[in-house]
């Protein structure tokens, strides 16, 4: 059990940094966050934008999909894509933590693109947390 | 109310703190009860149960106590004596606190006094509707008892009225309305014109969720 | 299939996935992740999405039961959740730093459902805590809501029969309150 790791300044500044490099490495990525499980917002990017409620909804959708695999008994979810005239939503689990890592980009990327950023990024912040 | 304990419906409960006659079951309890409640004085009350202990009615602190559990109610008590003893916040408990919520013996000394007939305190042509639900959780209680309060919870209906919107006997209606008037939880009103249900045909009465949900779970 | 819509609302750790668990005749559906707020509640998960169960009533009819996840993070949740649901049990754990506002919150932000269905208030941990009395609720529903009769129960989420009772005073509730034209009929699609 990792509590409040949206409460940790050390965490929430490893997170914003991850999320900026996320920007770097893809141009498409337009919104990005990090969230605990029960739905705290860790970091956003932009920065300035309040992803209180966006965190929430997404740790629902994260549950939801978790409530669909265990109903349908094909393991757990490994990640979540929203799809939409505009762009895709990639989410998935950053492993081994009760963190979800949320993943905006814009139709220029491809689906495939869009979910191996969110992959390696996630791996990524696995690693700066102990 | 006459020596023997019978009482005469529409007398005016007594006034003064005092010695009451010998009474001789839950009608006559139920009297004393209703009575001590209304008084300017906080009274509480002692009552001699055959082949029971004490029962003890702190009034102030809306609880009581009694070696007989609720769910060995005696309905057919004898009462051998009943004394009443000075309440009010200085007055010394009468047994450890907290005793137990008068509301579960209001209820049933309620439904088990007067026999099906109305309560000497109400009057005939009134109508009733609930001000609060009981707590039908810490209360035993039937289904049919559930969908009367549900009646009186949204409607002034008169204990006939009762009885027809819920589909049971109009002595049944009176010992809910009783027991609910005793608890002072039902309002009384002699202008409360009649409400019109939706008529429960036969075919309502199929439709009703409430009907199918208690069968399906068996009560 | 006809079906027919419950919602349990209230604030986290009332008891709303226990009572369903209670009612529920399926294993029921729930959206539990760790809570990260131990030292505010002190429960090792909470509902982030939705709790459902159900019961059969015969082979086509439904009681549907969802409970809404207690925090107000989640209140997207409870605009989806309230728009079928024609009745509501409201759970209040006694031993809540405010009990009383917090089932005055649940009430007025989910009255739509008082209006067109009904609702009954369940006090949970009433036996383990010395809180609020009974009373003491039931007086400040009301003064915050003069002329609304709603049931008030102490009740253990866990006891089934509780549970059942509960559930029943509610339909009977609903049904009596559209019997005697007491039902709004606002938008519930």
């Amino acid at each position: 059990m990792s509590p409040g790791l949206h409460t940790k300044p050390a965490v929430v500044k490893a997170a914003s940094s991850l999320l900026t490099d996320m920007q770097g490495a893809s141009s498409s990525l337009t919104y990005a966050a990090l969230l605990t499980d029960d739905g705290f917002d860790v970091a956003r990017l932009p920065g300035e934008t309040d992803g209180t409620r966006f965190a929430g909804m997404a740790s629902s959708m994260q549950a939801l999909g978790d409530a669909v695999t265990h109903e349908l008994k094909i393991g757990s979810s490994e990640y979540i894509i929203i799809a939409s005239g505009k762009g895709h939503v990639v989410q998935l689990r950053v492993p081994g933590q009760e963190l979800v890592l949320s993943a905006l980009f814009d139709n220029d990327a491809t689906v495939g693109h869009a979910l191996a950023v969110t992959r390696t990024f996630a791996q990524k912040m696995a690693e700066l947390l102990p | 109310m006459t020596i023997d304990g019978n009482y005469v419906a529409g007398e005016p409960a007594p006034q003064q703190p005092g010695s009451f006659p010998v009474t001789v079951g839950w009608t006559q309890a139920a009297i004393a009860i209703s009575s001590v409640m209304v008084l300017k004085t906080p009274v509480n009350l002692k009552m001699n149960i055959e082949m029971h202990g004490p029962l003890l009615i702190d009034f102030g602190r809306h609880a009581f106590s009694w070696s007989t559990p609720l769910e060995h109610f005696p309905l057919d008590a004898v009462h051998t004596g009943l004394e009443t003893i000075p309440g009010g916040p200085d007055a010394p408990p009468m047994f450890e606190l907290p005793g137990h919520d008068l509301d579960g013996l209001l209820w049933q000394i309620g439904l088990n006094s007067f026999d099906g007939a109305p309560a000497f305190w109400l009057s005939s042509g009134e109508r009733y509707r609930l001000t609060r639900w009981p707590n039908l959780t810490q209360h035993s209680h039937d289904m049919r008892q559930v969908k009367m309060i549900a009646v009186l919870g949204n409607a002034y209906v008169s204990t006939p009225e009762l009885a027809t919107y819920s589909g049971v006997e109009v002595g049944e209606a009176q010992r809910l309305v009783n027991a609910l008037s005793l608890m002072r939880i039902l309002s009384r009103s002699a202008e409360a014109p009649a409400v019109p249900m939706a008529p429960e045909t036969a075919a309502t009465k199929r439709q009703s969720l409430f009907g199918r949900l208690r069968t399906r779970l068996g009560r | 299939m006809a079906e027919h819509v419950i919602l349990f609302t209230g604030p986290m750790g009332a008891g709303k996935t226990t009572a369903i668990q209670s009612l529920s005749e399926i294993e029921v559906v729930r959206t539990e992740a760790n809570n990260s707020e131990r030292h505010i509640v002190d429960k090792e998960t909470t509902t982030v999405a939705l709790d459902y169960g159900e019961i059969l009533v015969d082979g086509d009819e439904k009681v549907r039961l969802y409970g809404i996840p207690g925090q107000q993070r989640f209140s997207f949740m409870w605009s989806i959740l309230k728009k079928r649901a024609k009745g509501m049990i409201l759970l209040v754990n006694a031993d809540n730093p405010d009990p009383i506002a917090e089932m005055i919150f649940f009430l007025d932000e989910f009255r739509e459902l008082y209006d067109r269905g009904g609702v009954v208030i369940g006090i949970s941990r009433a036996d383990v805590v010395v809180g609020p009395t009974l009373n003491e609720f039931s007086e400040a529903l009301e003064r915050t809501n003069p002329g609304l009769v709603i049931p008030v129960f102490t009740v253990d989420p866990r006891d089934r029969d509780q549970m059942e009772n509960v559930l029943l005073a509610l339909i009977v509730n609903i049904e009596m309150r559209e019997a005697f034209g007491m039902l709004s009929r606002t938008e519930s699609a």
